[in-house]
């Protein structure tokens, strides 16, 4: 039984055969154009001479490329490959680009430059560089009188203030390569942060320089990133796939570079509202620190010191009066300092947006922290002069006696003495040793 | 060198960093309300002078130019 194969598995086999058969791929053929369709999806039409003809379709991908209307009995060059389409089992030359003039000749060079540079690493993701955040200077490379230097200023205005620094250069025809290339270099040298090299929307042919292997190289090496705005977005040359970042328009680059002015001030704006805010809790949170010190520093706390200090005073004989007044100065001081931490003017230099607020809650606050503060005072005061009343020293100017043993302690009851004891006895200006010659216990 | 003349030397990038720091730093908390302050008002230096390079009008649009003479820099209208 000889093998049986399906159409499908027929049409493939030629397909595949057409594939594999170099003479069918990569040809130019020369013919007329007839039968012409334009659909979305590419032109549809037959190419024929005097014996021949044969389908073709023109994707769009393709149409894109070409700077000409194709019309019907048109004479072109058409360059591309036979293909078969399986569901019909019929074949076809599918058109990549197509020229009445040589630009097919132009296509292959741009493939041949692109396939030579790409393999030396010129379009490598690792050679892109960063874009500064705020250029101080950008470079442009473009011609001085078209309108990519006039969209490039425009839509800067409103954006971070930049310099612009143009080289002007010449941007289609022979001599323009060099010029982009003299202006990238000059630029270069002079230091600018950022260039964008780019020309408006044309042919092919206009937009050639920007193919050039000179161009390409000199975006390489430059040493500020480049950014590249050639001809409209679906235009790709080789100075896109070189550049550190491809723009679709000269004004998409100079939006790239510069962030837009209001954006950035409403960072700013909101990193300003956050510094107030993280201040105004702080001082929010010292205020409620400070009331709940004040309320323990208060005339009640003032007074149980002092009576704490009245009980060990019982016990001492000297020293009595400037220790006391040195516990006033250390609480005196307490207020001081808190008083000065929590000072409102200090902090009311400094916070202009919410001062108004702030500053009758200090002042509030400190009116307050004023009247306590006076009459903790006054408190202090009237029992430091009841306290100096009860100065041992000022009772023996009256002329009461102390007594007390040789142990230095303070008698106060004739059962701790006995008789023949040696006691002490202070009077106002001195002091006598006496002793004890009798005793009588009163009933 | 008061630390407004720091500033006045540091880029709009510099000035932007150190501002983004500072609110950082104090919304981290842990410092006192004079050290707050103190950075509260360098916030304020660093904001004023960002507001500045942004207002600054100045900016120069020129060309530049190789001549037989060197490289010549004039200023650029747009027409």
């Amino acid at each position: 039984m000889p093998e049986v194969i399906s159409v499908t598995e027929l049409n493939t086999r030629v397909r595949d055969l057409f594939a594999r058969t170099s003479s069918l791929n990569d040809v130019w053929v020369s013919g007329e154009i007839s039968n012409l369709k334009k659909y979305p999806s590419g032109y549809y039409f037959t190419l024929k001479d005097q014996n021949s003809e044969i389908h073709s379709v023109m994707f769009r991908s393709a149409v894109s490329r070409i700077d000409f209307e194709p019309t019907e009995n048109m004479k072109v060059r058409a360059f591309g490959s036979i293909g078969m389409y399986v569901p019909r089992g019929t074949y076809q030359f599918i058109v990549e680009v197509m020229d009445r003039s040589g630009v097919g000749d132009r296509y292959l060079a741009f493939e041949a430059l692109k396939k030579k540079l790409g393999e030396e690493g010129l379009f490598d993701e690792s050679h892109k560089r960063p874009l500064p955040r705020y250029p101080n200077t950008i470079g442009v490379v473009t011609s001085q009188t078209g309108a990519v230097i006039h969209d490039i200023i425009t839509t800067s205005a409103t954006r971070y203030p930049a310099n612009i620094l143009l080289a002007p250069a010449m941007v289609q025809g022979d001599g323009a390569a060099e010029t982009i290339v003299a202006g990238i270099e000059l630029l270069n040298r002079q230091g600018v942060d950022v260039i964008i090299v780019g020309r408006g929307g044309g042919s092919i042919e206009d937009l050639w320089p920007f193919n050039e292997e000179i161009v390409a190289r000199a975006i390489y090496n430059s040493q500020a990133p480049v950014v590249s705005a050639v001809g409209h977005e679906t235009d790709f040359t080789i100075a896109d796939f070189v550049a550190d970042v491809r723009a679709p328009t000269p004004t998409g680059a100079a939006a790239i570079i510069l962030r837009d002015r209001n954006e950035i001030l409403s960072e700013i704006r909101s990193l300003s509202i956050r510094a107030e805010n993280a201040v105004s809790s702080k001082m929010l949170d010292d205020r409620r620190a400070f009331q709940s010190m004040d309320s323990r520093l208060g005339p009640k706390r003032a007074e149980d010191m002092l009576k704490m200090m009245s009980l060990r005073l019982d016990g001492l004989s000297k020293d009595m009066d400037s220790s006391l007044s040195g516990k006033i100065e250390q609480m005196r001081s307490r207020f001081d300092l808190l008083d000065s931490k929590l000072r409102p003017s200090r902090a009311l230099d400094s916070i202009g947006a919410f001062s108004t607020r702030i500053e009758m809650n200090l002042d509030k606050m400190r009116a307050s922290t004023i009247s306590k503060m006076e009459s903790s005072r006054m408190s202090i005061d009237a029992k430091s002069k009841h306290l100096e009343g009860l100065n041992p020293r000022n009772v023996l100017t009256r002329g009461y006696t102390m007594i007390t043993s040789r142990q230095g302690r303070i008698l106060t009851s004739a059962k701790d003495i006995e008789v023949g004891e040696s006691i002490s006895v202070d009077l106002k200006d001195g002091r006598v040793t006496a002793d004890v010659t009798k005793k009588e216990m009163r009933q | 060198m008061t630390y407004e003349e720091e500033v006045q030397k540091m880029s709009f990038e510099d000035s932007m960093n150190a501002l983004e720091a500072l609110v950082k730093e104090l919304e981290a908390g842990g410092i006192d309300l004079d050290r707050s302050i103190e950075i509260y008002e360098r916030a304020v230096i660093l904001r004023n002078h960002c507001r500045e390079i942004l207002d600054d009008s100045e900016r120069r649009i020129q060309k530049i130019m190789e001549t037989a003479n060197g490289v010549k820099k004039e200023d650029f209208e747009v027409d």
